[in-house]
């Protein structure tokens, strides 16, 4: 199983990457999206999936998955939250002040 | 005693939460920035001293032991570079006043300015491969706040490239600590180090090296990852802009330093190898950008890159002296770069332009900033008495040590094409006739120069008195070249 | 010693001081009493008794940078030049200059110049050396920039910069090299170990390295071209450094390393043909300049080659005669440049085709020319210095050692010829820079100023030059066994004191002298004829040009390369990062054997889970191919609710409840971010774009999926998390571990997570709020 979250891990970085390199920004965004849900599997299955019970301590078991990478992806989904939050707002008034959503619109020219 | 680790950190946190509460009271928020620096730099400092006559602070946050909790490493490398940061910040916190807008000031500049000091502080202190992702974060999100800031038409357009291109990495690092988790079941790096030394980075632990320096080298913009830095730059305010130069890129090289000295030293054959490659493609690179451009502030910009490259050809060079060089020259260019974006920033500011082909015969009215950018070029480019040459030295010498010719010829036509691209600036901008089309002489510097002065007084001692500097990048280059050393020291071993 | 090194730079400091105060006298003669000084603290080591001194001051010992001062015989005559000829030139620069102008500024750079001049000729230290030869780089930069409204003066003075910068690094490098091969950064010290350096692999590239720093500086072919453009610094300065004495700092260069070189043969080659080529070729373009300044520019550069060549023959006449060319050029070429001066200086131009007949108004110039001139065409003459280190100069072409290789014995057979020929065309534009100035028509209404004699204190400096040109012409055996000898004896140990004669009976070099003349008088008379030839060589091929052409391609092509890739597309900046860091972790995943597949110790598969795996790779595909922006980002929710769920099978509580509420309020910000933006519009990319886009996707998707399996299928060490589990409750005091290491063991990220979430709400905020850029900065 852990081999099938890795490969379904990758699609997610491969759709990611696929939109984050598109022209309209919506597109971009969702692609960071996409990303981060990629890499929260990935962390997870370093873990090692499905070994024992969850990790809240319980006596007579013996047996808990591994709680530090559940623990890192927390921080990440917190970080990923406001990171994308803040892009969005950062799109919306890019779009909104350089009248386009279009990235290859917005590429500026030399000597500004 | 090692409680002091916490304090470069955590003290930037609470200037930040003050000043997002004086957000209004500007004049005091200044009074509060200058007067909050200046102690981090005294403590800074006196951590400074301990380190170099005591060894390493360590701290264990929450009496967690080493390797379980997170550990904060004040080493003679991270103190250095803590040290040097609050130097940066301070001539910085006293640019700020005269170079931003009130609006600009009271729209939170000064709490992003602590925040990101403290990110920047907490990436070189701490010992801990996840926490040092979190740091990341908190310095990019600082500095997507700062490149922003003012928010018109080409800062928002330039950011947004910028806060994407960084996202992107720091998923890549984030995945990639997963990784290294995933094979040696830790991310303390003196635990990672001990355990890869143990396996003898067999098997995918080099790609997953590669992968690491990759996210670093995207911050820290390095050949060919270096597209999203120059333009975002230069969109800021100048103040800004020194910032960044001096120390967003440089936190990315110091975590490639510390990586590939600590953990990633088995297939140096591989790996350091390549590193001169990239070294050379970064400088050929970086400064023919610089010479593509007569936008003053753009030239600066670009050459963050063959700076950079210097240092990663220290590293993958991987001798005592390279080392020493790399280290030296990272010093020396946090300081100069902060001082040349400063300089340009007034240049720009009292020309009305930053468009080198509208200047001309600025030296009739503001000779002192000629002379400052003058000897800025110098410094920059290596040429003796002043920093760079002592940095630029000891790389040559570790290069030619190792018998790396071509990277030699090449770091000394780069040398050269730096002192060109700088020159042109003092050549068109400050020598010719008075220029009419331009205002001259209405603005006043005022402000202004005290704190480049500053800055560039620490590039002179720092080659001039090289003999008190040069004993302890030694010192931090032995250490780094023996990772054992680190290892012991967080692991108690 | 170190003072008397310094004391001009320690000067400087003061000089805009008392340029401001005392504005009525000139400054210049207050700076006037610092080489003075330094003059008569070196001149009383001049004598037969010598032997070298040394003095040592500490600046950088870890590094091996001291200040490491000899005083043998080659640096005194080259103090005795610096510090006797500077003080000519500050005396001349005080009527020369005007008080209008900005002395202040010129002084310090002057004095600047002295102080690194000195500090070359006396450290023996590579790197100090380097130091203050970078310094005189620097100094000649701003010297020549002086006049910087001139657009000539700013060419001139980067050019200059240029050039010598880039040979001053090369000997950097060079020094560098010999340090690492020797172990030492004393030049003494790398002259007693030359063995080794002579048997290093590296010696042709330390060789290399350091002639390329001496011939840019001493303007060898084909470096040469800065120096015509660096006349544009006021004369006292050309005078000064671009004739007497920082050119000379190559031959400097040379002289003190030829004890370690001089056993390698490819000194000899690369040294004497560099130095015959730019005799010929600087004697033969100054015949043809019509600017007084820019004949003596090539002159300079022809009898620089001359004494190059001579370095690079080494025999104990060469060298000898090197030496004491050194010192008659600093006088006869220094009071040419003087009389240059007076003559733009009293008639307004330096145009010898506007000039004639001044002898009647100028006297006295006319009459330091003639001297000057004639010593420097080599005319044989009793009284005229220059006639006898041009004949030393035929001799030592004749006796020349011959050696194993090709090469050399080819070299040894045409020098006499190439000699012969460079110095009829210096016998050349000797003849016509007197004869063309002082006789002939007079065009005094082509003349700006009415010309008259120059003021006593103008004439003052050329005349005690031009005096130093009489006096040792008449008494050679003056200056040769007090300091000559010396200065030859460091640079070839073997050379032995000897009388210098003005007769030795009628000598191959004498009749080489007399061919010279001979010649030279047909070709001066019939020098109009000769136009054609320069039309030919160089035409359109000068060195100048290609100097221009590098500047250019370099400003042009620089913008296209950093344009064709810097194009502000972020597809672009982002294909590129992501396809290098494919193929190069690609690679290195494969070299060093990096794939592992583990299939053992894995979870089980179930229907569930492939299920919510399928769902989400849908709808992960359906981002790409939705149209719709509701669409688009309702799917993404649905990814985003697929890996909750996957965090539920997995048995991680505390994460799916969050992925859930965070997904929630994600899907609810895009939303309200993108309701007034435009609908997604069909991709309209041609399909080369797609497919690069593609298969930068995929590689780098399963890139990241091969390492991950290969990450956990390389499972070597028990992880960390065995530790928390144990001590969760007993020292965190808490049974869900997780909440344990977030808030206690990992407390710090915690704590910093929430300031990232506290900025991106503050940088929101002031995104919003502050809309308009309402200020210029």
């Amino acid at each position: 199983m852990e081999i099938i979250i890795s490969i379904l891990a990758g699609i997610l970085i491969a759709t990611g990457v696929y939109n984050l390199l598109q022209k309209q920004l919506l597109r971009i965004v969702i692609g960071t999206g996409l990303l981060s849900h990629g890499a929260h599997l990935f962390i997870l299955t370093m873990g090692k999936l499905k070994r024992g019970q969850p990790p809240v301590l319980e006596d007579n078991i013996t047996n808990y998955t591994d709680p530090l990478p559940q623990a890192l992806i927390l921080t990440s989904i917190v970080i990923s939250f406001g990171v994308t939050s803040l892009i969005l707002v950062l799109a919306y008034r890019t779009a909104n002040e350089n009248k386009t959503d279009n990235m290859e619109q917005l590429r500026g020219n030399e000597n500004e | 005693m090692s409680n002091l680790v916490i304090l470069p950190i955590i003290i930037p946190l609470i200037a930040g939460i003050i000043a997002v509460f004086l957000n209004k009271k500007v004049v005091i928020t200044r009074g509060l920035t200058k007067i909050f620096i200046i102690a981090n730099l005294a403590i800074v400092s006196y951590m400074t001293w301990i380190v170099f006559n005591s060894g390493s602070i360590i701290l264990e946050t929450g009496s967690w032991v080493a390797p379980y909790g997170i550990i904060l490493v004040a080493d003679p490398l991270s103190i250095v570079l803590v040290l040097t940061t609050n130097i940066v910040a301070a001539a910085c916190a006293f640019y700020a006043p005269y170079s931003l807008s009130l609006k600009k000031e009271q729209h939170y500049f000064y709490a992003f300015y602590f925040f990101l000091i403290s990110g920047v502080s907490g990436a070189f202190l701490t010992g801990d491969l996840f926490n040092l992702f979190v740091f990341f974060e908190v310095l990019l999100m600082a500095s997507y706040a700062l490149i922003v800031l003012g928010g018109d038409k080409v800062q928002l357009r330039e950011s947004i490239k910028y806060v994407l291109i960084n996202l992107f990495s720091s998923i890549l690092f984030v995945t990639v600590v997963a990784f290294l988790y995933g094979v040696v079941g830790t991310v303390n790096m003196a635990q990672i180090a001990e355990r890869v030394q143990e396996v003898e980075q067999k098997g995918v632990l080099t790609a997953i090296g590669i992968l690491l320096f990759f996210v670093f080298g995207t911050k820290a913009a390095l050949f060919p990852l270096y597209y999203w830095m120059p333009k975002s730059y230069i969109v800021p305010n100048p103040v800004i802009s020194a910032l960044f130069g001096a120390l967003l890129t440089k936190v990315g090289i110091y975590s490639i330093l510390r990586v590939f000295t600590l953990i990633f030293i088995h297939e140096i054959n591989l790996t350091h190898e390549m590193f001169i490659w990239i070294a050379g493609l970064s400088m050929v690179f970086g400064i023919i950008g610089a010479l593509s451009t007569n936008n003053i502030k753009l030239i600066v910009a670009y050459n963050v890159i063959p700076a950079i490259g210097f240092i990663i050809m220290g590293i993958g060079i991987f001798n005592q002296d390279a080392i020493s060089g790399s280290v030296y020259y990272l010093i020396h260019d946090m300081i100069i770069k902060s001082a040349l974006f400063l300089i340009v920033g007034v240049i720009a500011y009292v020309a009305g332009t930053s468009d080198l082909r509208k200047m001309s015969g600025l030296m009739h009215h503001y000779p002192l900033l000629g002379w400052l950018l003058f000897v800025s070029a110098f410094v920059l480019a290596g040429i003796p008495p002043f920093s760079g040459f002592i940095g630029k030295l000891l790389l040559l010498k570790g290069a030619l040590t190792d018998e790396k010719i071509a990277i030699v010829i090449i770091a000394l036509l780069t040398s050269l094409l730096i002192l060109y691209s700088i020159m042109k600036i003092f050549i068109r901008g400050f020598w010719g006739e008075k220029n009419t089309t331009m205002e001259l002489g209405k603005r006043s510097m005022k402000g202004f120069i005290g704190p480049i002065v500053f800055l560039l007084t620490f590039s002179v001692v720092l080659g001039i008195g090289a003999e008190y500097i040069y004993p302890s990048i030694d010192t931090i280059s032995a250490y780094l070249l023996d990772p054992e050393q680190y290892i012991d020291s967080v692991l108690k071993e | 010693m170190i003072f008397a090194v310094l004391i001009p730079l320690l000067f400087a400091c003061f000089v805009p001081i008392i340029s401001k105060i005392k504005h009525k006298v000139h400054t210049g003669f207050f700076v006037f009493v610092i080489p003075f000084m330094i003059f008569l603290y070196f001149i009383r080591f001049v004598g037969t008794g010598f032997s070298p001194i040394r003095d040592t001051y500490n600046w950088i010992p870890s590094l091996g940078i001291n200040f490491d001062f000899y005083l043998d015989g080659l640096s005194l005559l080259f103090v005795l030049l610096i510090s006797g000829i500077g003080t000519l030139v500050v005396l001349y620069s005080v009527y020369y200059l005007d008080t209008s102008e900005r002395l202040g500024q010129f002084y310090v750079y002057l004095l600047m110049f002295m102080t690194a001049m000195l500090g070359v000729v006396l450290s023996d230290n590579v790197f100090v050396l380097y130091v203050f030869w970078e310094l005189t780089s620097i100094s000649s930069f701003l010297l020549i920039g002086y006049w910087h409204f001139n657009e000539r003066s700013r060419y001139g003075a980067l050019k200059s910069m240029l050039i010598t910068i880039f040979g001053g690094l090369s000997m950097f490098a060079g020094f560098i090299l010999l340090t690492v091969i020797t172990g030492t950064t004393s030049i003494q010290g790398m002259i007693e170990q030359k063995d080794i350096i002579l048997d290093s692999t590296y010696l042709p590239l330390a060789l290399g390295f350091i002639l390329l720093g001496a011939f840019t500086k001493s303007a060898q072919f084909p470096f040469h071209i800065w120096l015509p453009d660096a006349m544009e610094a006021p004369t006292p300065v050309s005078a000064y450094l671009h004739s007497a004495t920082m050119v000379k700092a190559g031959l400097f260069l040379v002289a003190r390393f030829s004890p370690v070189f001089s056993g390698y043969e490819w000194f000899f080659i690369v040294v004497s043909s560099f130095g015959i080529v730019t005799l010929c070729w600087g004697s033969y373009m100054a015949v043809r300049q019509t600017d007084l300044k820019a004949i003596l520019a090539f002159s300079t550069i022809s009898q620089l080659g001359m004494i190059m060549a001579m370095l690079g023959f080494g025999t104990k006449v060469a060298v000898f005669a090197a030496v004491f060319h050194i010192l008659n050029h600093a006088t006869f070429k220094g009071s040419l440049f003087m009389v240059a001066g007076i003559i733009d200086h009293e008639t307004g131009t330096r145009d010898i085709r506007k000039l004639g007949g001044l002898i009647s108004f100028m006297p006295i110039t006319a009459t330091l020319a003639l001297l000057g001139t004639f010593s420097m065409a080599g005319v044989p003459l009793p009284f005229l210095n220059g006639f006898y280190s041009k004949e030393l100069f035929f001799e030592s072409t004749l006796n020349l050692n011959e050696g194993m290789n090709g090469v050399t014995n080819f070299l040894v057979q045409i020098v006499p010829y190439l000699a012969v020929f460079g110095s009829i065309f210096t016998f050349v534009y000797s003849v016509y820079f007197f004869f063309g100035v002082f006789t002939g028509k007079k065009n005094l209404d082509k003349l700006p100023k009415k010309p008259h004699e120059a003021p006593v204190g103008m004439l003052l400096s050329p005349i005690v030059l031009v005096l130093g040109v009489i006096t040792i012409g008449l008494f050679p055996n003056l200056v040769n066994g007090s300091f000559l000898a010396h200065a030859a004896q460091s640079v070839n140990h073997a050379f032995e004191y000897k009388n210098i004669q003005f007769w030795h009976g009628f000598t191959t070099p004498l009749l080489m002298s007399l061919i010279v003349v001979g010649i030279g008088v047909i070709l001066y008379l019939t020098r109009t004829k000769w136009d054609a030839v320069y039309r030919l060589l160089p035409g359109n091929w000068s060195f100048n040009k290609v100097y221009n052409v590098i500047l250019q391609t370099i400003d042009t092509y620089s913008n296209k390369v950093t344009n064709a890739y810097m194009n502000g597309s972020v597809r672009t900046y982002m294909a590129i990062i992501l396809g290098t860091t494919f193929i190069v972790t690609l690679v290195f995943l494969l070299v060093t054997d990096g794939v592992t597949i583990n299939y053992d110790n894995l979870a089980d598969i179930t229907i569930l889970e492939i299920s919510v795996v399928l769902i989400i790779t849908i709808a992960a595909l359906g981002t790409i191919f939705s149209n719709n922006k509701l669409a688009a980002i309702l799917i993404l929710g649905v990814v985003g609710y697929g890996v909750a769920i996957l965090f539920v099978i997995y048995r991680a509580p505390d994460l799916a409840l969050t992925q859930l509420v965070i997904e929630t309020v994600t899907v609810a910000l895009f939303l309200l971010c993108f309701y007034h933006l435009p609908q997604l519009r069909k991709r309209t990319e041609s399909i080369r774009t797609k497919s690069i886009n593609a298969s930068v996707a995929i590689g780098f998707g399963a890139l990241m999926s091969l390492i991950a399996i290969s990450a956990h299928s390389s499972n070597w060490f028990d992880t960390i998390s065995d530790y928390f589990l144990e001590t969760a409750l007993s020292i965190g005091g808490g049974t869900n571990v997780v909440n344990v290491i977030l808030v206690d063991m990992r407390g710090l990220d915690t704590l910093f997570e929430i300031t990232v979430l506290g900025i991106a709400a503050l940088a929101i905020y002031s995104l919003i709020k502050l809309k308009k850029n309402e200020e210029a900065d």
